[in-house]
């Protein structure tokens, strides 16, 4: 494969944001036809970079790209799809009332031939559906479809566009572990047909598991290009990071075990036209972690922000250490010993606008207030002892924090609710978007708080994030509590079928 | 010679850029309004000189744009609290008409036969301050209320108390309240119940001074204070700050009561420092204008102090340019408004930058 020229040569690419920041340094990458690479590094290495310089939207400082052996620079996206470039992103752009075929021909300046009216277009989408196994109705609308088929609509609107090279930012994000395989299975029949495939990526057993290739990117610079068969899951993260990573989890007996949370028979206000959810009832003691499993949307968020109080309660009762709690504001239940790190940090944990220093007051301003007035000073220090605690990457405590990476603002956010040493910290999705560096701190800042004595409520999508930080396992299906069990007892297998909707006592017996 | 715009790759955030480019836009604007002066026959320049020389640079003159910019201020800074807490409250023309109405009602009680006719004047104008000021906080309250409990759309219910108040005080002028004689206007208050004058030889009245206390006071309220804080934290991001368990409900209605408190009282003190009755047209816009200062002033109380002053300055200077010179002074309402079209403009400047043909300039 190496003696043919290859399909892409991006050649001592470098990008400089400003007179400060160096997103790409002199990177060369090559892509040949028929090949998948995994372009892998963590959040900030400067993949998006260099992949958006490649698709028009950046303009490169230095280096030159040849695209089928042109020489090229693309001005905009549409130039870059125009030349057989496409690119598919972590959000989807699709108009959801229209059909997929309308969708396709949206925007579309060049049709292929014989695509000039929908009946043709349907024709040929079916045409290249069959091809590649998509299995897309062109007449289907978009607001019908589930995720993973809409994300191979947005494969089907390159394959009808002509894209000899596919971009795919984080295609596995938003899937289920059946989709994720499904689209591995189009991938490889792109493959199969000469397409030339990137993914960007972070996940190592898809890197595994779909690419030829693997280049490896770590602040700004391209450390290695390996072939996948000859490498390791462990050489990669090493070449990620740039050292050894531990991920194991180390429990120790905990100080107490006393009750610390109970909800008794709690009916969570049902959502605007979504009928009523059976009442929960769950215990969580100190010094533990309780799972949540479940898919993403089947009433986490609605019971958690109901023991924390953004929600009411239609019924039931909550004690916090045996005092009834029911009836207290979130402030209230901040100030009892209740911190909580939600899983939108941009959008509810933080204020995004505001100071670091602004944002460890968020959530304890009663706490940092003197005869009605803000205690700066006294702010600074518990921003500084946050900042320096959780190793947020800052260059001080005025830093606006939405300039945070995704890491460190969750650094931020949950070192915020620690250092108020809850007595019950509720967490969701705490790792979700972040690089492994930063999964390791997190996982380890949950652990100590167990071994604290906190009662930890974690509610998470990833399995394999339940598997190693709980003590105890609850799943979730829609709204419902499916059934409780103590990890050395949980398997893979069982806690799919109860996140499919079956209770733990027809599974287990 | 092509002309584009270009994205910065560091955002201008510096104090100076902002006063440079405000600077830019006042000249523009100058400049483009000086135009309106040629069918006359006039010289923009000696247009200008008449208008900036009377505003700023006569003693009288200057103390009339005070008097000018004491409403505008207090109006501009109750929309620095009432905006950054998430409350976009347009309702100050009414809640300034509401003011003036109740500090006149104070004032009438005082004449003689009335129940406050006994009581020293110094009483009476507070009692008429804190009155104006209540009346004036209960009636953007009300749409505070209406939004925060119900959901109401503060813009559209603000505007149609502007209208209520308007033509409340229009009939209290014409009927109920009217003294005998053409005008539709209420008798003149005593002259032991005005404002005293602060500056001889001006029309400078004590009521400056409260609009600069009360704009120290929001400036500690909202920079410093703990109130401050949850009401900025609601007004950028309601999900965080219920988050941060702030009751942002609570914060938008007390956001609500201080801003229509502020025009309330501004209103009262036009009666009491400027008119001296209740007369129908007595607002005639400020409580508009004095949002627009706050704009002007970036929600900063110092900045928004400086945008009235120069503000009540073009005004007052307007009008004795027209007086002088015969030239309209809707020439200056047309610089004014230009002006703050450019500077909302500038705006762009401060994450783009004008490409000319290739060579780069600001």
């Amino acid at each position: 494969m190496t003696d043919i020229a290859p399909l892409l040569r991006m050649q001592k690419i470098t990008k400089r944001f400003g007179a400060s920041v160096l997103a790409n340094d002199c990177i060369d990458f090559d892509l040949h036809a028929g090949e998948v690479v995994a372009l892998l590094g963590e959040n900030g290495a400067g993949k998006s970079t260099l992949m958006n310089i490649l698709y028009g939207l950046y303009e490169p400082t230095e280096g030159t790209i040849e695209f089928d052996g042109i020489e090229t620079t693309f001005r905009d996206p549409a130039q870059a799809i125009e030349h057989g470039i496409g690119m598919i992103h972590q959000e989807f752009m699709l108009v959801e009332p229209f059909t997929v075929a309308e969708n396709l021909l949206m925007g579309t300046t060049t049709l292929p031939e014989g695509a000039g009216n929908l009946n043709a277009a349907r024709r040929l989408i079916r045409e290249i559906s069959a091809d590649y196994g998509l299995q897309v109705d062109p007449d289907a609308r978009i607001e019908d479809l589930a995720v993973g088929q809409r994300q191979r609509v947005e494969i089907l609107k390159l394959l009808f566009r002509h894209a000899k090279l596919l971009i795919l930012d984080e295609p596995t994000a938003v899937l289920t572990p059946q989709e994720t395989d499904a689209l591995f299975e189009v991938l490889n029949r792109l493959r199969s047909n000469g397409h030339a495939i990137v993914i960007v990526t972070h996940k190592m057993h898809e890197v595994m598991a779909i690419s030829d290739r693997v280049a490896v990117m770590r602040s700004g610079q391209m450390v290695a290009t390996v072939k996948t068969s000859e490498s390791t899951e462990a050489e990669l993260v090493r070449l990620m990071v740039g050292r050894d990573l531990d991920m194991s989890v180390d429990r120790t007996e905990p100080k107490q075990r006393k009750r610390a949370l109970e909800l008794v028979q709690v009916q969570v206000e049902a959502r605007e036209g979504a009928k009523a959810t059976p009442p929960a009832t769950l215990t969580l003691r100190h010094g533990e972690v309780l799972g949540i499993a479940g898919v993403d949307g089947n009433g986490q968020t609605e019971l958690i922000e109901t023991i924390f109080g953004l929600k009411d309660a239609v019924s039931g009762s909550i004690t916090l250490e045996g005092r009834d709690i029911t009836a207290l504001s979130t402030a209230e239940r901040r100030a009892a010993g209740i911190g909580y790190v939600p899983p939108d940090r941009r959008g509810v944990g933080a204020l995004v606008t505001l100071s670091i220093e602004d944002n460890v007051i968020l959530g304890a301003s009663k706490d940092f207030t003197q005869f009605g007035l803000l205690n700066r000073s006294l702010a600074r220090v518990a921003a500084d002892d946050v900042i320096s605690r959780f190793g947020v990457k800052t260059p001080d405590a005025d830093f606006a924090s939405g300039n945070l990476s995704g890491g460190n603002l969750q650094k931020l956010v949950l070192g915020r609710e620690v250092s108020r040493d809850p007595k019950v910290l509720l967490i969701e999705q705490p790792t979700r978007g972040l690089d492994v560096g930063a999964i390791e701190l997190v996982w380890g800042e949950i652990i100590e708080q167990r071994n604290q004595g906190a009662a930890v409520l974690m509610a998470s999508t990833e399995l394999e994030e339940i598997l190693a930080l709980s003590d105890r396992i609850a799943v979730m299906f829609e709204g419902e509590i499916m059934g409780v069990i103590p990890r050395d007892k949980a398997t893979t297998a069982l806690l799919g079928a109860m996140m499919a909707g079956r209770r733990l006592e027809e599974v287990a017996l | 010679m092509r002309v584009s715009l270009e994205k910065r790759d560091t955002p201008l955030i510096s104090g100076w850029s902002v006063v440079a480019m405000s600077v830019l836009a006042v000249l523009i604007g100058m400049v483009l309004g000086g135009v309106l002066f040629l069918p006359f026959e006039a010289s923009p320049w000696e247009g200008y000189q008449s208008l900036i020389g009377n505003a700023f640079f006569s003693k009288r003159g200057f103390g009339y744009t005070l008097v000018t910019a004491t409403p505008l201020m207090m109006v501009g800074f109750g929309t620095i609290v009432a905006w950054r807490c998430g409350f976009i409250f347009l309702g100050f023309e009414g809640c300034l008409l509401i003011g003036a109405m109740g500090g006149t009602m104070v004032g009438l009680g005082a004449l003689e036969g009335g129940i406050l006719s006994t009581s020293a004047p110094a009483l009476v104008v507070t009692l008429a301050l804190i009155w104006g000021a209540t009346l004036g906080a209960l009636w953007a309250g009300l749409v505070g209320e209406l939004k925060t409990r119900f959901g109401g759309n503060e813009v559209l219910i603000a505007l149609m108390m502007n209208f209520l108040a308007i033509y409340l005080v229009q009939y209290l002028v014409a009927g109920p309240w009217r003294v005998v004689g053409d005008m539709p206007q209420t008798e003149r208050l005593p002259k032991d119940l005005w404002l005293p004058y602060i500056l001889s030889g001006t029309r400078l009245h004590a009521g400056f001074l409260i609009a600069l206390a009360s704009g120290v006071a929001i400036w500690v309220v909202m920079a410093k204070s703990r109130v401050g804080f949850e009401m900025i934290a609601s007004g950028l991001n309601p999900r965080s700050a219920r988050y941060g368990g702030i009751l942002v409900g609570i914060r938008q209605r007390q956001a609500a009561l201080i801003a229509g408190g502020l025009a309330g009282l501004a209103g009262a003190i036009t009666i009491y420092g400027v008119h001296h009755r209740l007369l129908d047209g007595l607002s005639d816009g400020t409580g508009f204008v004095g949002i627009v200062t706050a704009l002007l002033g970036r929600m900063t109380v110092p900045g928004t102090a400086i945008a009235s002053v120069l503000y009540g300055g073009l005004s007052v200077g307007g009008d004795a340019m027209q007086r002088q010179t015969g030239l309209p002074s809707s020439i200056v309402l047309i610089v004014q408004a230009s002006i703050v079209l450019l500077l909302l403009a500038t705006e762009v400047l401060r994450t783009h930058r004008i490409v000319l043909s290739g060579r780069r300039k600001v």
